[in-house]
Formats: structure tokens, C-alpha cells, sequence
């Protein structure tokens, strides 16, 4: 695959999803008269489509300034060194993260009220267990993602791929990449423990050792790894440059390698991964609430918008009906068979505290091994 | 306005609307006030002219490093509202109490001394060829030429290294071509790329100074080492090098201080064996989240050890300076 070629497809893929969110139905036009000012939004790259921020700010009057982010640590770090008087109104945190961000009184709960658009996010997402806290919804969900095993299908098969076990294969050293931080989840659950663990909370001495096991068998298997990686770009550049030829990723970057026609493939191997929702979130004291709640009920306004999401950040929309908007291919690389979501659960908040005290120092030690 | 109507003007005799805008200030008598008072001495003048390098100094140099060093010293930062900030020594005894950062922190002292002197080695030749074999008429063409790489960013020169020597990149292709390999070597993500790395972004910095000690050289005194009948290495070693050991120390410095300061280049170029101590710092700015005061302890630690190694290599060099002259 050439440059040209991605270049090319994304080109059209873009075109596709500009157009279709164009021809949507006139969301905005119904529902907002021009009311100017700005709205300051913090997010992931593609998760604004350009097409829907043109039209939102052509008809709303509304500027739209996104600040990108790459991480959730450093977002909470640039939030809370701003509080309490933020210059932000809209962050992307992760659905995992909510506790971080409440507990230091960085984020505002969403009113529902005034959240119209509400209804169209599906239930699974929006009435799950871990979007409610304190009985206060506290984002939106956008975008849902999850950890997987992604291979090139030209060189490794379907079959070696339906185990963790392959990534830290001796067939394979050198040719792999990971995210330290993320694979300690996934390493305590290939052991058979509790990645969120939950189930610790009563047992810090337990989930310490647990840390530290999952901790030795990183730097055991450190001499078997390329790269560990830190973004999802970073990894499609790996793989585009044949450095690697399977890796753990988030599903979001694989699949939109796979729809620009790499041979890629991804699987939740048998072991079990961890899946996680992108949400918008309200900042607490943000400068602009009104253009926050105004932006948010237009993006959440229509299945397109969250197709063309999907379709320019690989992720899998949380909005009602969205699918249908997808090409075929798009659909495959956003769906997994049954038996292999069977293996997935979502990260969980309640052991965050006492998991990222025990693991970050761990991955730091990995780092240093 | 000519000359005469601008005196004229400066003293007050020309109509304000006759005047430009220079001329009118010059004429205008607040302006004119301050002006005699703040040059009425040597010493007022001295104090206009250094107010603002000072504050330049004080606010873009020195206010960010207090800052930090602050930071460094209070139990945490950003501080949650509603929580008081205590000050601690507690962020540099981690460094000190846990091992487990001794490795990145002298993995990158001995990276920047060994990237310095990589860099030297390679740039000597160059800087020697440009200020002694090139023609004066063509030297700022070819250093111009040299230059041209560093119009552009460090990060797309990363990538540019990155696209170089990756498994699909050129340095693999041509070797490839030629038949000496079946399989892409891996250059990538280890210590060779990171280290081709900042050789490249740092070389500009190593070849000025030993550019510009090279060619104030005069090479009449190569002529007469020669005519004692010094050979080609003796004159080089004994003559050459001494007397442009200011330009090597000018040139050591800037790499080294650089080079252990490095994120970005090892993050993209480097491997996992190869995490460097900005790395390490950046993890309690990026990952940890709440752990700033830990991250500025570190950072300070790195900024006291790298100088503590530069005042030591130019004390160094000072003794060889004095050592050649005696």
C-alpha cells in the first residue's frame, strides 16, 4: 500500500462522510438561531468531523476551537492546572477516567434538560452502569472503543491471533508493539485476574502482588518487543512501515487501516480485552455553557454525524441507527462475531485510585528494565 | 522631512503639522523630558539599556526554572480546591531512595556524552574542510547548503530519519537493491536511530563553533610546524586541535546540554531499551497525572547533574588550554 493509495481513499472516505453530513437533515437550521460567541472543545483527532463543524459554525455563528489531545493523563493534568476557571468547555474523557476528573471537582454533571439530543445515543452506552456517579450523568457518549489484537493478515494467521499469547511469541519478537499501561490490564486478565481490579478493592496486598506479577512478565518478555507505543498514529505508521506485523491497538486506529485497505485484521483473543466509551464531558466552570450544551445537542443530533465519526476515527459510534450510513467494509471494521465480544468487559473506575498507584510505577519500572 | 527640519523639529521650531511623526515626538516635551533624563549619565544610560535583557532573563529564562523549582518543592501541584500546599522535600528523596531511576537518568547522561562525541568526530571533518579547503567566495554556499536541513522543524526531521531507516525505508531499499540483504535490517526503535537521530538535529550546533575556531586558525602556523618538519597528524594534534579546543568546548557544551534534554526524538526514534530520563519525567507530567511535584523534582535534578558535567568538561578544557600554553 502506498501513500498515495491511503491518501486517496481518506480523501474519498472524507468526501463520502462531508457530503452525507451535509445532506443531513437540517438539525441546526431546526434548532439554533444564530447566537455567536465560541465553544472550546478538547479532543481526539476526527472525533469533530470537519463537515459537521462547518455547518455548525456557518448556521450557529458558533466558533468552534478544537485543541487536540492525545492523552487522558495529560488532559486531566492541563484541566486541573486551569481550575477552577478553565479556559476549556468540552473534553473527550473516557468513560474509566469520570472518577479522576469528579473527584478533584473538574467536570460539571450534564443537565439532561437541556441535553435534548440525549435520546439519540443508544441505551447500551447511555443507561449503562458506569455513566452514572453520584446519580449524575457526567458525559455524553460518542465513540466506543476497544483493546485489541491487531495482526497483518498477510503474515500472521486468524488462528495465532486468537491468543494474547502470540503477541509475546518468540515467532514474532521484534515485530510487536504495545501500550505498557494499557497491556497490565490486559496481562493480569491473560492471568486470570481482575484487570479492573474490583475485585481487590478489600485486598491491597493482593492486588500489589498482582501488579507486580503482571509487571515481571513484561520485563521478562521486554527483549521480545519493538516499541512501546504511546498513540494510535504511531502504531499505523509501524505497521504502514512493515516494523511490526502485530500489536496490541485500540480498535478505532486498526479499523481505519483496514478500511484504507491494509491487510490488517483484529481480534478480542479468548484471554479477554477491555472496552471503554469516549465521552464528551462539560468542564466544571467552563467560560461558555450555553454554546457547550448548544454544540453538544448538535453533534448528538443526528445518526450521520456519528457515522462520520466512525468513519474518519475507526471507533464504533454510540448513536442510535448509525450504522446504516456505513459501507460494508466500514461495517466489518467496526464489528467483531459474537463469540469474541462475549470476551470483552468495559474498564471500570470504582479501584482506579489504588490500580494507577500500583501500575504506574510498575510501568515506569518496565520502562527502566 | 529633511535633516534640517528634523533638528528644527527636535528643538521645537518647526509647527507640529509640518513635522513626521519622528520629528513631532522628538519635538514633543514629555518625550523630551525623559529622554534627557534617562540619558543624563553613563550610568542611566547603562540602566536603560539593561532593563530589558534583564527582565527578558529574568522572566523567559529564569521565571519558568523558579517556577518549577517551586513546583518541585510543594507536596502537589495542581493543587484540588480546597487543599492546602505544604512544601517538601519529599519529590527529590524518590529519585534518590528508588533505583529504579537511576538507569534512565545516567542511561542519558552517558547517551549525551556518547551522541557529543559521535557528533564531534563527524562534524570536525566538515567544519575543518569548509573553513580551511573551501574558497572564502563558496564557503557560504556550502553552509548554506548545510543549513537547509535546519529550516525545517525537529519533528519532521525526526520523521525524516524515520522514513530513512525504517523497514521499508530508503537505507533498506538501496541495500536491498544491491543484494546484500534478503530481510530488512531493524534499524528502527533502538539506540542506533535514536543516536542517528540526535546526531542529526544536533550537528548544527557542534559545526559552528568548530567553524568558526577553524577559520580564525591562521595557516601560517601549520606552514611553520610544517617546515619543522611536522608531519600531517603531529600538526594536526599538536597545532590544529589545541587551538581549537574553545570551539570544541563551545561545541561539547550546546550538544551535550541539548541532548539530555531531548523527548520528542527518543519517544518517536528510540526503543523500549532505550528510555531516557525526559521520558521518564514526561510520565508524571502525561501519565501520572497528579504527580507534577515529582516530574519538577526530576527535571531539576537532570538541569543541576547536566550542568555539574559541563562545568566539569569546561574546567577540563581549560586545564588542556593552559596545559598547551605552558
Amino acid at each position: 500500500m502506498t501513500k498515495l493509495i491511503l491518501n486517496r481513499r481518506k480523501f474519498l472516505s472524507t468526501t463520502a462522510a462531508a457530503g452525507a453530513t451535509l445532506a443531513s437533515p437540517a438539525y441546526l437550521r431546526r434548532a439554533h438561531a444564530q447566537q455567536g460567541g465560541e465553544v472550546n472543545i478538547w479532543t481526539y483527532n476526527d472525533f469533530v468531523p470537519e463537515a459537521f463543524k462547518e455547518q455548525f459554525q456557518d448556521e450557529t455563528g458558533i466558533k468552534v476551537n478544537v485543541r487536540l489531545v492525545d492523552d487522558q493523563g495529560k488532559q486531566f493534568s492541563l484541566l486541573a492546572a486551569e481550575a477552577p476557571n478553565p479556559t476549556v468547555d468540552i473534553m473527550t474523557v473516557a468513560g474509566h477516567r469520570f472518577l479522576q476528573f469528579i473527584d478533584s471537582d473538574l467536570l460539571a454533571p450534564l443537565d439532561l434538560d437541556r441535553l435534548t439530543s440525549w435520546g439519540n445515543i443508544n441505551p447500551t452506552f447511555s443507561e449503562s452502569d458506569w455513566s452514572t456517579i453520584n446519580g449524575e450523568k457526567w458525559g455524553a457518549p460518542i465513540l466506543s472503543g476497544m483493546e485489541v489484537l491487531a495482526y497483518n493478515s498477510d503474515v500472521v494467521t486468524a488462528e495465532e491471533a486468537q491468543t494474547w499469547d502470540t503477541l509475546f511469541s518468540d515467532q514474532y519478537a521484534g515485530q510487536n508493539a504495545y501500550i505498557i499501561q494499557d497491556m497490565m490490564s490486559i496481562v493480569m486478565l491473560m492471568m486470570g485476574y481482575d484487570g479492573n481490579m474490583v475485585a481487590y478493592l478489600d485486598d491491597p496486598e493482593k492486588a500489589a502482588q498482582i501488579v507486580e506479577e503482571a509487571k515481571n512478565f513484561l520485563i521478562e518478555n521486554k527483549p521480545k518487543v519493538r516499541k512501546f507505543y504511546d498513540g494510535g498514529a504511531e502504531f499505523q505508521q509501524m505497521m504502514v512501515n512493515q516494523d511490526i506485523v502485530l500489536g496490541h491497538s485500540w480498535n478505532g486506529p486498526a479499523a481505519a487501516l483496514i478500511n484504507d485497505g491494509f491487510p490488517l485484521g483484529m481480534t478480542i483473543p479468548q484471554e479477554g480485552s477491555y472496552g471503554f466509551v469516549y465521552t464528551y464531558n462539560i468542564a466544571k466552570n467552563c467560560p461558555n455553557p450555553d454554546n457547550a450544551y448548544t454544540f453538544l445537542n448538535a453533534i448528538l443530533g443526528s445518526p450521520e454525524i456519528g457515522a462520520a465519526m466512525t468513519k474518519a476515527s475507526g471507533f464504533i459510534s454510540t448513536y442510535k441507527d448509525s450504522s446504516q450510513y456505513l459501507t460494508d467494509l466500514e461495517k466489518k471494521s467496526t464489528s467483531f462475531p459474537d463469540e469474541q465480544l462475549a470476551n470483552l468487559q468495559f474498564f471500570r473506575s470504582e479501584a482506579n485510585e489504588m490500580k494507577y498507584g500500583l501500575v504506574d510505577p510498575a510501568v515506569e519500572a518496565i520502562k527502566a528494565a | 522631512m529633511s535633516y534640517d527640519a528634523s533638528a528644527r523639529a527636535a528643538r521645537g521650531t518647526v509647527p507640529a503639522s509640518d513635522a513626521t511623526f519622528w520629528g513631532r515626538l522628538a519635538g514633543w516635551g514629555p518625550y523630551r523630558a525623559m529622554a534627557s533624563f534617562t540619558t543624563a549619565s553613563p550610568r542611566r544610560q547603562f540602566i536603560v539599556l539593561a532593563v530589558f535583557p534583564i527582565l527578558w532573563v529574568l522572566t523567559q529564562h529564569l521565571g519558568p526554572m523558579v517556577q518549577m523549582l517551586r513546583v518541585s518543592l510543594t507536596d502537589a501541584y495542581p493543587v484540588a480546591p480546597g487543599v492546602e500546599q505544604h512544601l517538601t522535600i519529599e519529590h527529590y528523596l524518590k529519585f534518590f531512595q528508588d533505583p529504579l531511576f537511576w538507569q534512565p537518568f545516567f542511561r542519558t547522561l552517558i547517551f549525551a556524552g556518547v551522541f557529543t562525541f559521535c557528533t564531534l568526530i563527524l562534524t570536525y571533518p566538515v567544519a575543518y574542510f569548509l573553513a580551511r579547503h573551501v574558497s572564502p567566495k563558496n564557503r557560504m554556499l556550502l553552509l548554506l547548503l548545510l543549513l537547509i536541513p535546519f529550516w525545517v522543524g525537529e519533528i519532521v526531521r525526526t520523521y525524516a530519519i524515520m522514513i530513512l531507516l525504517g523497514n521499508t525505508g530508503a537505507v533498506n531499499l538501496v541495500l536491498k537493491w544491491f543484494g546484500l540483504i534478503d530481510r530488512p535490517i531493524p534499524f528502527m526503535y533502538t539506540s542506533f536511530s535514536m543516536g542517528v537521530g540526535i546526531v542529526y538535529l544536533t550537528a548544527l550546533y557542534m559545526l559552528l563553533p568548530l567553524y568558526s575556531a577553524l577559520e580564525k586558525l591562521p595557516k601560517s602556523l601549520n606552514e611553520a610546524a610544517a617546515d619543522l618538519g611536522a608531519g600531517a597528524w603531529t600538526r594536526f594534534r599538536r597545532v590544529t586541535l589545541p587551538l581549537t579546543i574553545e570551539g570544541i568546548s563551545s561545541g561539547c557544551t550546546l550538544v551535550f546540554l541539548i541532548s539530555t534534554g531531548f523527548y520528542a526524538t527518543p519517544v518517536l526514534l528510540g526503543g523500549p531499551s532505550t528510555t531516557v530520563f525526559a521520558e521518564t519525567i514526561a510520565g508524571f507530567f502525561h501519565v501520572a497525572g497528579t504527580q507534577w511535584p515529582t516530574g519538577a523534582a526530576f527535571a531539576i535534578i537532570m538541569f543541576l547533574a547536566a550542568l555539574c558535567i559541563t562545568a566539569a568538561f569546561q574546567r577540563l578544557m581549560t586545564m588542556l588550554r593552559k596545559g598547551d600554553k605552558t
